[in-house]
């Protein structure tokens, strides 16, 4: 799934601002729960700013993650569930699959998990003779269209009712019908077979809480609850740092995580799960399984500058008012993650120089920031990437993406460095400019390697003559007092 | 004894954060040796509730539940609620794959509502769901446990007792135990809640102050599986369209009765196998 390339980037933005039905999908989406999660952020009792305590409580977190996942670990395995620590995508696939032969499972059903998304496991699982189908009825749909989610909370956003209606007709012999009731009447007959035949129900982790040995998943479609109540077996796949230590500092992440991503109170279905039933328990999966994914974490952990990322509670918030995924969409991102998250992690997971589009196609206009429930600065980071870009980085094997943009600057410090090279220059340019073709005071187009930045706008031309020699020829003088 | 894969990869982690790969971290400043000061304040609060302020949570749950479409109705007594609970039954047409038929959690509360009449009343069958015994023959025990999910996945309405709900959230919290299956909750289009005045709390940080530290709910803490559950399911993905059923109940009912015999008081929470099969 994954595409990261700067031109499949481009490409695919292009083709997203080119679609008016995802031009207008995005503005609603944004619309609704963009400003939704601001306004539910003003009326926490304890006011907006809680998030800056749930920073705290992450950080605090992410600093102990041993400590905590070790208490996590141990609680579940007192509970009869077990708990596998995987250091990578193919450590945790290979002991999915172990435990499904194990097992004879043959049908999975899902519930929906960015982590599980980022690691490839559907795919792996086909491969593997084992099918699995997404639940949440968006990720049911692009799954029908082979396709991949475009937003974390919102997957199918950029389907139409009529696309949907035709999904469906094709795929499940239904009468053609664009009602939206009526398509999800469908989609809930289907999806309650494979719920009731499944063998293994798959789940992602909103948040663990540590203390007391429970993990959470969180949904509106009562889906999760289903795939980790029906089937024999649940596997829950988190992240390694979505755990915090207390219940009381879980309370006010779950209240930030449902304001960030729905701009609810709370969601319909918050589900905790601390391992199998018991056998006098009428339901619930028999056995009870923990996959905790490192995956390119523990680097992320080990610099600094990045760890806060790892703060981060895969809310969807900052997507729902990023200018630049407004209009690009998410399968521009060509990763599991999109928006200003994406645009910060995927880089980090995959490989800085791999992915350095992604941090260099956002805006740094901080609308993320002010979004973030848990008050991560994601343009902060998107900055330090593009250093570690500009002068090349050590630790994360980055080399500059462009040596020439680096002697590009050495020149025009010098340049800006001295009054009588400065004046020289405007002087040559402003003969210069006289060669590229205007309009009114604006040059339509720049040379090489200027030309990307007037391919869709004109560029300011110097005046005839600087403020400076104005200022000499009107003889005011420079007020001598001023300090 | 510590598998390999948890010590390799708690041994990354330490190292990222600066510490020795195999020193094992003290971290007990990092969770709660016994209430703070706020949680004491809340739990006083809890013990100190009037009457008077139960009948206001009560509004304040009716409020918070008008936006997530949970009905809400104030019952004077458990006779009051079977009765609720009758027309329901009746009012309700069984959706296309369901039949008209009732699942009802083993439960204190439930018991007393005296369901066993409905079937006189309008020929509609009503399924308990009793604890398994753990002593049984697997056989036979995995033989009953289908046989309740059958009859669960085939009940157009399911009937349970909630532990508690949140008013400000309009929530439903249920603990998982014995005779109380979460797919009742789960697989009937239409759930319908049963719980008693005094079980109406504020909030979220009430609720996990009474689950950590107030005797008689910490002892079974948040239990195995603990479900929040505020109104009835829904989806938006198709065209952000807000549609209700998408996966569990379309509709959900709680009936709040207002006063109950002293012995159905927190039977739910100390509803153990023993207790309820006597």
């Amino acid at each position: 799934m994954t595409q990261l390339h700067p031109e499949t980037y481009r490409e695919a933005a292009r083709k997203a601002i080119g679609d008016p039905v995802l031009q207008k999908a995005l503005a609603g989406l944004q619309a609704r729960f963009g400003r939704g999660a601001a306004e539910a952020y003003r009326r926490l009792p304890e006011g907006p700013h809680l998030r800056h305590t749930a920073h705290e409580i992450r950080e605090r977190a992410v600093a102990h993650l041993d400590v905590l996942l070790e208490r996590l670990a141990e609680k579940i395995r007192q509970n009869g569930g077990h708990v596998f620590f995987a250091s990578d995508a193919t450590d945790a696939v290979e002991y999915c699959i172990k435990v499904a032969r194990r097992h004879g499972v043959r049908r999975v059903v899902k519930g929906k998990s960015m982590v599980t998304e980022e690691i490839d496991l559907n795919e792996k699982l086909a491969a593997a003779g084992i099918d699995a189908v997404e639940t949440d009825l968006g990720e049911y749909i692009i799954q029908l269209a082979g396709e991949k989610p475009s937003h974390i909370i919102a997957p199918a956003i950029h389907k139409t009712r009529y696309d949907i209606a035709e999904l469906f007709v094709k795929n499940m012999g239904i009468p053609y019908t664009t009602d939206p009731p009526a398509l999800t009447r469908a989609a809930r007959k289907a999806l309650r077979e494979e719920f009731l035949a499944a063998d293994m129900g798959i789940s992602g982790v909103n948040m663990a809480c540590a203390e007391t040995g429970h993990i959470t998943t969180v949904s509106n479609e009562g889906n999760i609850r289903m795939a980790t109540t029906l089937p024999r077996i649940h596997m829950a796949f988190m992240g390694m740092e979505r755990i915090v230590g207390r219940l009381d500092e879980y309370e006010i992440l779950l209240r930030l995580l449902c304001r960030g991503a729905a701009a609810q109170t709370m969601a319909t279905y918050v589900s905790y799960t601390a391992g199998p039933r018991r056998p006098e328990d009428s339901d619930g999966p028999e056995a009870f399984h923990l996959v905790v994914i490192d995956n390119g974490r523990s680097r992320i952990l080990a610099d600094p500058r990045f760890r806060e990322i790892l703060y981060c509670i895969r809310c969807a918030a900052c997507l729902n008012v990023c200018p630049v995924y407004g209009k690009i969409g998410g399968h521009a991102y060509g990763f599991a993650y999109s928006g200003p998250i994406g645009a910060v992690v995927t880089p980090l997971l995959t490989g800085i120089n791999r992915a350095r589009h992604l941090c260099q196609g956002e805006t740094l206009c901080g609308a993320c920031m002010e979004a973030c429930p848990v008050a991560i600065d994601l343009p902060r980071m998107l900055l330090a990437l593009r250093e570690t870009l500009a002068y090349g980085d050590a630790f994360w094997k980055t080399t500059p993406a462009n040596p020439l943009e680096g002697l590009a600057f050495k020149v025009w410090s010098r340049l800006t460095a001295n009054r009588r090279t400065w004046e020289c220059f405007l002087k040559a340019a402003a003969l210069g400019q006289r060669l590229f073709p205007k309009k009114g005071n604006r040059l339509r187009r720049l040379p090489p390697p200027f030309h990307g930045w007037t391919r869709k706008r004109d560029f300011p031309s110097l005046a005839p003559e600087t403020f400076l020699a104005r200022w000499r020829k009107n003889e005011i003088e420079v007020a001598k007092d001023i300090p | 004894m510590i598998p390999p894969d948890q010590k390799a990869f708690l041994g990354r982690i330490r190292q990222a954060l600066g510490h020795a790969p195999h020193e094992s971290r003290n971290g007990s400043h990092l969770f709660m040796q016994g209430p703070s000061r706020e949680e004491l304040q809340i739990l006083e609060r809890y013990r100190q509730r009037t009457a008077k302020d139960r009948e206001e949570l009560l509004e304040q749950l009716m409020e918070a539940a008008k936006p997530v479409h949970l009905c809400v109705r104030r019952l004077p007594d458990p006779e009051a609620a079977g009765a609720a609970i009758a027309a329901l039954v009746q009012e309700k047409a069984p959706e296309p794959d369901t039949v008209k038929q009732v699942v009802a959690w083993r439960h204190g509360l439930i018991d007393g509502l005296d369901l066993h009449l409905l079937p006189e009343q309008s020929a509609v069958r009503v399924h308990r769901t009793p604890p398994l015994d753990p002593l049984m023959d697997p056989a036979r025990r995995h033989a009953e446990r289908e046989a309740q999910r059958r009859a669960i996945a085939k009940a157009h309405m399911g009937v349970t007792a909630a532990d508690f709900c949140m008013a400000d959230t309009a929530t439903l919290v249920l603990r998982a135990r014995p005779g109380q299956p979460r797919s009742v909750a789960l697989l009937p289009p239409v759930h319908v809640a049963v719980i008693t005045l005094d079980q109406i709390l504020w909030d979220m940080k009430e609720l996990f102050a009474l689950l950590r530290w107030e005797a008689r709910f910490a002892a079974q803490g948040l239990s195995r599986y603990m479900a929040f559950i505020s109104g009835p399911s829904k989806t938006a993905d198709i065209e952000a369209t807000m549609v209700h059923g998408a996966h569990g109940p379309r509709e959900v009912h709680l009936f709040v009765v207002a006063s109950a015999p002293g012995r159905l008081q927190y039977v739910g929470q100390r509803s153990t196998f023993s207790a309820l099969t006597k």
